[in-house]
């Protein structure tokens, strides 16, 4: 390694190539366009054309590869959710993630930790041993552990919380782990541009056209498009796509905001969520303590970040992490979350033809990034919904079949 | 900090307001079909804009309507339900 | 009535003395005790006997005074036919003849409460046991503290979001906002009286205790920030 490092001090031109290719002006037309360079996206992209043979396919995004949620989020990987759609879908998810270095052939520093949901309530003890349940019935690698487990596997939190609010168990997910989240959109996007993916940065979608209840193209700022298939990965800004395309959504956007601390020596291994305090928290390979608490309390569209945010995180980590008080906060940012009212994402084919939907991803996009990539790109392709999104479609809210997932991050239940 | 200025009881910091989702106008439930009142229950004008918002000042429990725009975050105006023409 | 009831502040004093007495590593007894408990209008409480401290900045519970609350779009007319005065506003208050107040909360909602020596609240609770139309009693249970001293408006700046320093006295305001997190009903004045839902009562008590000692004040007995 350091030969090669020196090689590339020694040369005058970069002889690595670039993680893909920049391309100068946008062809007259492809067979698929995907809006929203974020993991989602460029993971469509990328099984779209490894496992689907659709590789004229261009990828569109308004900023930089990476710079929205797939760059914000606290990159906890998980799947001990609450309902049956949720579990297998998230579990498929965690498989895939673990190969996905190998995959890449990229470093995504996927680190297995181990995950608590503390309980500090009788209640909150008792949705935890549903959800445990649920996840064994599925296969999954989920238990609710006693007070005394929680303080072997992380001896310095206090479990007293205080005296106002004392753990009183955890469910416990052996398989939760973190990655490195930009490398993700990294390794999606080189997969993707090595079988002929177009990404195209710096390039906003100003209007999509529609004839006859079928997408033809789509308007940017460098020049139209056509395509038969539109795929929106997009987040937060999914509700102005989908006004230009005259479709309505439940979804409502709130930042959800996140900072994290100064590096430090490895102290915290596993990840530990307080859904009682508002509080997630894992350590990351660098040392820094990433942590996270509740959505914003109000609509917003802007990634503002406020002092309420981190004094009230702070006062809820201090809490669990008494001794962390002389800790200093270095970066704190915001991500746009793109909330559905069951906690549950949309996704999949939608009234109009040839307009595929792969948003609603709140607070719990990150850990979906690869099943959402391959089950959206089998949808795209196909022209039919996967098996396993059938109840994720924007019908389902007109139909009275929402889903309920509970076991959400970052909301109140 | 970000203020808001309550109707009744002056400018205050936004910590003491909760936010009650945007002013929406409901049909008679008994004159819509399932699919139009699924619509009415569910959906949402998710895109940023200048709305008119329910906010709460809490520790007087006054209810009041907010013109916010959800793009900057900036309140151009709040007062009492109803009472907009007055202003 | 009978029997008695308890402070909401009371636990906070009982909490505060056993961790004295323990630091102390003296006995509990009645001599070593930093503070007293008394009992008015069947209420027991607790208050501190910092002499002096009123001065710098002293707090009391005063949560014993018989207090009472109505809304309703009839309360206004309802409370003046009981020869009560009327503040003209939302959030303005005025003096009780023979002691005590009334503060408007909001168009439709009042707080009446006594002085020690006066009892218009329990006249006015047992007259609104059969309200009419549009007037509704509201169950009383505050916590209610008395502020006083010199350094009262750095405790405030403190503990609240609210330019204290700004308001006109002269128009007798009442304010509602947040201290220390909690939802609270302020009178301003010479003495600045304070009134929250009673749950909150320990927690608003020991949390402004501790800022109170840190300036150098301290509880003190009720007698020295008697209300008018």
């Amino acid at each position: 390694m350091p030969f090669r490092l020196l090689k590339f001090a020694l040369s005058k031109e970069h002889p690595e190539p670039r993680m893909f290719q920049s391309r100068d002006r946008l062809k007259s037309s492809y067979d698929a366009v995907i809006i929203g360079g974020g993991g989602h996206g460029l993971a469509a992209a990328y099984y779209l054309s490894r496992d689907y043979d659709m590789s004229n396919i261009a990828v569109i995004e308004k900023g930089y590869i990476g710079s929205g949620n797939t760059g914000r989020n606290t990159t906890i990987i998980r799947s001990n959710y609450l309902t049956p759609e949720g579990v297998k879908f998230y579990d498929e998810s965690v498989r895939l993630w673990q190969d996905l270095s190998q995959d890449f052939d990229l470093n995504l520093f996927y680190s297995t930790r181990g995950h608590f949901t503390l309980a500090h309530t009788d209640s909150a003890l008792r949705t935890m041993r549903w959800r445990a349940e649920v996840n064994k019935h599925f296969g999954i690698d989920s238990e609710v552990v006693s007070p005394d487990d929680i303080q072997s596997a992380c001896p310095p939190m206090n479990l007293a919380c205080g005296g106002h609010a004392p753990v009183l168990g955890a469910l416990y997910h052996a398989p939760g782990s973190i990655a490195r989240h930009d490398a993700v959109a990294w390794g999606y996007g080189r997969g993707a541009d090595q079988r002929g993916v177009e990404i195209h940065q710096q390039t906003e979608v100003l209007g999509i056209t529609v004839q006859s209840g079928r997408v033809t193209g789509v308007d940017t700022n460098r020049g139209h498009v056509s395509t038969p298939k539109v795929l929106c990965a997009v987040a937060g800004f999914t509700p102005r796509i989908l006004d230009m395309v005259g479709l309505r959504s439940p979804l409502y956007i709130h930042p959800l905001q996140a900072l994290v601390s100064e590096p430090m020596k490895p102290w915290l291994d596993p990840i530990i969520v307080s859904g009682s305090l508002h509080v997630y928290v894992s350590q990351t390979a660098r040392g820094e303590l990433v942590m996270g608490a509740s959505l914003d309390p109000y609509e917003l569209h802007s990634t503002r970040s406020t002092f309420d945010f981190a004094e009230g995180l702070a006062a809820h980590m201090l809490e669990l992490f008494p001794f962390l008080s002389h800790v200093k906060i270095v970066r704190q940012w915001a991500g746009l979350a793109d909330m559905t009212p069951d906690f549950a994402p949309i996704m999949g084919k939608t009234p109009i033809e040839g307009f595929y939907l792969d948003s609603g991803w709140g607070t719990w996009g990150f850990k979906a990034t690869p099943v959402a990539g391959k089950t959206m790109a089998h949808t795209v392709a196909c022209d039919r919904n996967h098996d396993l999104i059938q109840e994720f479609s924007l019908s389902r809210f007109k139909d009275y079949q929402l889903v309920g997932e509970k076991g959400a991050a970052s909301v109140g239940h | 900090m970000k203020l808001i200025t309550c109707p009744i009881n002056g400018t205050r910091p936004v910590s003491e307001f909760v936010y009650g989702g945007e002013l929406r106008l409901i049909s008679d439930p008994q004159a819509l079909d399932d699919q139009t009142w699924a619509e009415q229950v569910f959906y949402r004008n998710g895109a940023p804009g200048i709305k008119k918002e329910w906010w709460c000042h809490v520790p007087s429990n006054t209810w009041f309507i907010a013109e916010r725009n959800t793009a900057t975050d900036e309140t151009l105006n709040t007062y009492l339900y109803g009472e907009e023409d007055s202003r | 009535m009978t029997g008695f009831r308890v402070s909401p502040i009371c636990d906070a004093m009982r909490l505060a003395q056993r961790a004295t007495s323990e630091k102390m590593a003296k006995p509990s007894s009645e001599e070593s005790l930093i503070a007293t408990e008394r009992e008015i209008n069947q209420m027991r409480f607790a208050q501190g006997n910092s002499s002096g401290h009123s001065t710098t900045l002293g707090i009391t519970d005063l949560s014993f005074l018989t207090r009472f609350g109505v809304k309703g779009a009839a309360a206004a007319a309802w409370l003046h036919a009981q020869n009560l005065p009327i503040p003209d506003a939302p959030n303005r208050w005025l003096p009780l003849r023979g002691g005590g107040l009334i503060a408007r909360l909001g168009f439709n909602e009042f707080l009446i409460e006594d002085s020690i020596n006066s009892s218009i609240a329990p006249q006015l609770i047992e007259l609104s046991q059969h309200p009419p139309a549009k007037v509704y009693p509201v169950l009383r249970q505050d916590a209610a503290i008395a502020l006083g001293g010199s350094l009262i408006l750095d405790l405030l700046a403190q503990t609240c979001s609210l330019h204290f320093r700004a308001l006109n006295l002269s128009e007798c305001p009442v304010v509602l906002t947040t201290m220390v997190g909690v939802n609270v009903t302020i009178i301003p004045g010479e003495i600045y009286r304070i009134w929250c839902d009673g749950t909150y009562g320990v927690y608003l008590w020991q949390t402004l205790l501790n800022i109170i000692e840190e300036m150098q004040g301290g509880a003190v007995e009720f007698e020295q920030l008697l209300p008018l």
